[in-house]
């Protein structure tokens, strides 16, 4: 994916509009991912997307041939989520759980109610997983996100969320240990 | 096990997660792709090479207007003090600007990190060179701080022109880390500052060298990162 984006950003720096939209392509199902998963809004996630996009676009001269875009793409999707964050703190209010939890569900499949969609090996398990990732902290919900669902290694998830890596790898820990009792799993 | 976190059924069901499709490219973003031109990429040692020799020149023109100091110093003492203002200022100015290879953000951890150690290295420095090889502020006839206000201003007015061009070079570069990469900056600056100060004042009290000289760069490292880190982001 590196490669790809890299080659992507080179072409759309140079004025090509479709490379953009390629490179959405590429980098939009994951951040939209991680946006959903961090705001547990779909709405908002819509908007952060987008605006997260908006700003890469704005700031594309501040880009360096040759460099990796993705984390300095995420890293302005984190940015734009602290930011909307702050400004729209119902965005990040949690509600009760008996109102939140069936709309969230089908918002992180990102499936309409009712649509067969993708769905995990074990939904009952997904689900509460992904009920359990919900009551986390933000960044401990940020570690974990950007560390197991996207992939990422401590050091990539540091630079993005603007922390250092030792404290990246206490936030994951704390908040796979907290999934992990949650889930009923050994401590 | 992948990077100290422990692996096990959880994980595979956080991998396995799917991903929920993301909304089609917004309109406000589709009309500016419209009217898309081609720019200039980042060119992180272009970029430093400009900024540090423009910053250089309004340094030497700050100096000429406010005069070189004629006390007699050593030319060794003046030549040596003045080398280790001017590491600082290049070092800083490398690290606020320049990235990792194959990085977009530059590393402003480091910059951070070598903000606090400057600042603190040229104060603590200050005091310690106390009365070497010149007059002290009372023998000038100058109270010991109010007389350093004059050049705590020169200083972080130096300072400014740094500041200003890497802010306008880091323009959305640092959505993280902006506030940490534009002390470095105003570090990078005030170490600037402190070399002019050090070639226009002839003082050598360690009061007015660690305070009026040293703390131009603890001075302007906390006005960049409070005034020019949003411009970064």
């Amino acid at each position: 994916m590196t490669a790809e984006a890299t080659q992507l950003m080179e072409r759309y720096v140079d004025g090509d509009a479709g490379a953009f939209r390629e490179l959405y392509q590429l980098l939009a199902p994951r951040l939209y991912g991680y946006l959903v998963r961090m705001a547990r809004d779909r709405a908002v996630a819509d908007d952060l997307l987008q605006l997260t996009f908006l700003k890469v676009h704005r700031a594309r001269s501040a880009y360096v041939r040759g460099a990796d875009p993705v984390p300095w793409i995420y890293a302005i999707a984190h940015r734009t989520f602290l930011d909307e964050a702050r400004r729209l703190q119902r965005a990040v209010v949690s509600v009760s759980k008996e109102e939140e939890l069936p709309e969230v569900r089908a918002q992180i499949t990102g499936e309409p109610e009712g649509a067969d969609g993708p769905q995990a090996a074990d939904p009952e398990l997904a689900r509460a997983a992904l009920a359990a990732l919900e009551t986390l902290p933000p960044q401990q919900r940020e570690a974990v996100v950007l560390t197991k669902l996207d992939g990422k290694s401590i050091a990539e998830a540091a630079e993005i969320a603007g922390t250092t890596p030792g404290a990246m790898k206490v936030r994951a820990h704390r908040g796979y240990v907290a999934l992990r009792k949650a889930l009923g799993g050994p401590e | 096990m992948k990077d100290g976190i422990p692996a096990d059924g959880i994980d595979q069901t956080l991998i396995d997660l799917p991903l929920p499709p993301p909304p089609p490219l917004g309109d406000e973003l589709a009309a500016e792709l419209a009217r898309l031109r081609p720019v200039r990429a980042r060119r992180p040692l272009r970029d430093l090479a400009r900024v540090g020799a423009v910053s250089l020149v309004y340094g030497a023109a700050v100096l000429g207007l406010a005069t070189m100091r004629h006390d007699g110093a050593p030319v060794g003492l003046l030549v040596g003090y003045a080398a280790i203002w001017f590491s600082g200022f290049a070092s800083l100015l490398w690290l606020a600007l320049v990235p990792r290879r194959g990085a977009v953000m530059p590393r402003w951890r480091a910059a951070g990190i070598g903000a606090l150690a400057a600042s603190v290295l040229f104060v603590v420095a200050g005091f310690a060179l106390d009365g070497q090889g010149g007059p002290g502020s009372a023998e000038l006839g100058l109270q010991r701080l109010p007389g350093g206000h004059m050049c705590m201003g020169l200083g972080v007015a130096t300072a400014l022109v740094p500041v200003v061009l890497g802010a306008l070079v880091l323009r959305g570069a640092l959505p993280v880390g902006s506030r940490w990469a534009a002390a470095g900056l105003g570090a990078a600056g005030g170490s600037l500052g402190g070399l002019v100060l050090h070639l226009h004042c002839p003082i050598v009290d360690g009061w007015h060298l660690g305070i009026a000289h040293g703390g131009v760069v603890a001075v302007s490292a906390a006005l960049a990162a409070a005034l020019a880190s949003r411009r970064l982001q």
